[in-house]
């Protein structure tokens, strides 16, 4: 959990939030950027996963642990889950579907930051 | 946040799983996992704790995932009833959390009227009352034998 990461997560889902929005506005489905913008997300996410999991092995702790697997393993599934469902909705609204799980994704990502700063020691 | 843009003009299509249907059933999803897992977390690891707290997010739960199925389904009345006990849940809950804060020892999503989770749980269901109503009023217009549920995948 590098305060680095937990920005650039932050950014991307920001960018892909407004990108989606921008989309709905004019009147247009989904496209290419909107795919890249959230595979980008998903590997910074991944990437984030594989060092949480990485220092929770290595024996640092979170207080609420169960809680902060959950968000983990949550937010990971949210830009997959949100850019398939973007793609099978065939107006304007794909977009906002979209920037959703964008949003949610930048909330989540400070909340674990909050979480993985409550050590528990 | 995304749900300024669900007060749009009405489109030509029907809505109810497609469209603006679609966000406000995201939204919901959202939140029927958000407060599905946080329910599951705290009455699996500290129910004693605040048993009382840790049972309203169970509720809260099941609420947003009815409203979330029913909606994604058109299953309007499931979903008016679903939606309403939502409202009348986050205007009860937060009132007694506040007045009473030693009864909610611990966060619920609808505490201090969903103020952890930005009042989205304050305004999702008077947008998805508004949305309900919309509906009802087109197919009422448009089909004037009843406004049969419809279902869509």
């Amino acid at each position: 959990m590098t305060p680095v990461l937990v920005v650039a997560v932050t950014v991307t889902a920001a960018l892909l939030a407004l990108a989606g929005i921008a989309s709905t506005l004019a009147g247009r489905r989904i496209g290419l950027l909107h795919l890249g913008g959230a595979a980008l997300l998903e590997v910074l996410l991944l990437v984030q996963a594989v060092l949480a999991v990485v220092l929770l092995v290595r024996g640092d702790r979170p207080a609420d642990t169960p809680t902060f697997l959950g968000y983990l393993a949550g937010i990971v599934l949210l830009p997959v889950a949100g850019a398939l469902w973007a793609r099978s909705e065939p107006t304007r609204w794909a977009g906002t579907v979209l920037a959703v799980a964008a949003g949610t994704v930048g909330v989540m990502v400070w909340r674990l930051q909050q979480l993985w700063e409550a050590t528990g020691g | 946040m995304a749900e300024a843009t669900g007060d749009r003009p009405a489109e030509e299509r029907p809505a109810a799983a497609g469209g603006p249907g679609r966000v406000l059933v995201a939204v919901y999803g959202v939140f029927a996992l958000a407060a599905g897992a946080r329910a599951a977390v705290q009455l699996s690891t500290r129910f004693t704790e605040a048993p009382v707290a840790y049972l309203l997010s169970a509720l809260a739960a099941v609420v947003y995932v009815v409203a979330t199925v029913a909606l994604a389904l058109g299953g309007r009345r499931t979903a008016l009833v679903a939606i309403t006990v939502e409202l009348v849940g986050v205007l009860v809950v937060g009132t007694l959390s506040l007045l009473d804060p030693a009864a909610f020892p611990d966060e619920t999503v609808w505490s201090a009227y969903g103020r952890g989770y930005l009042f989205i749980p304050l305004v999702l269901p008077v947008l998805g009352l508004l949305f309900l109503r919309r509906l009802a009023r087109r197919q009422a217009s448009s089909w004037p034998s009843g406004g049969a549920d419809t279902t869509a995948g």
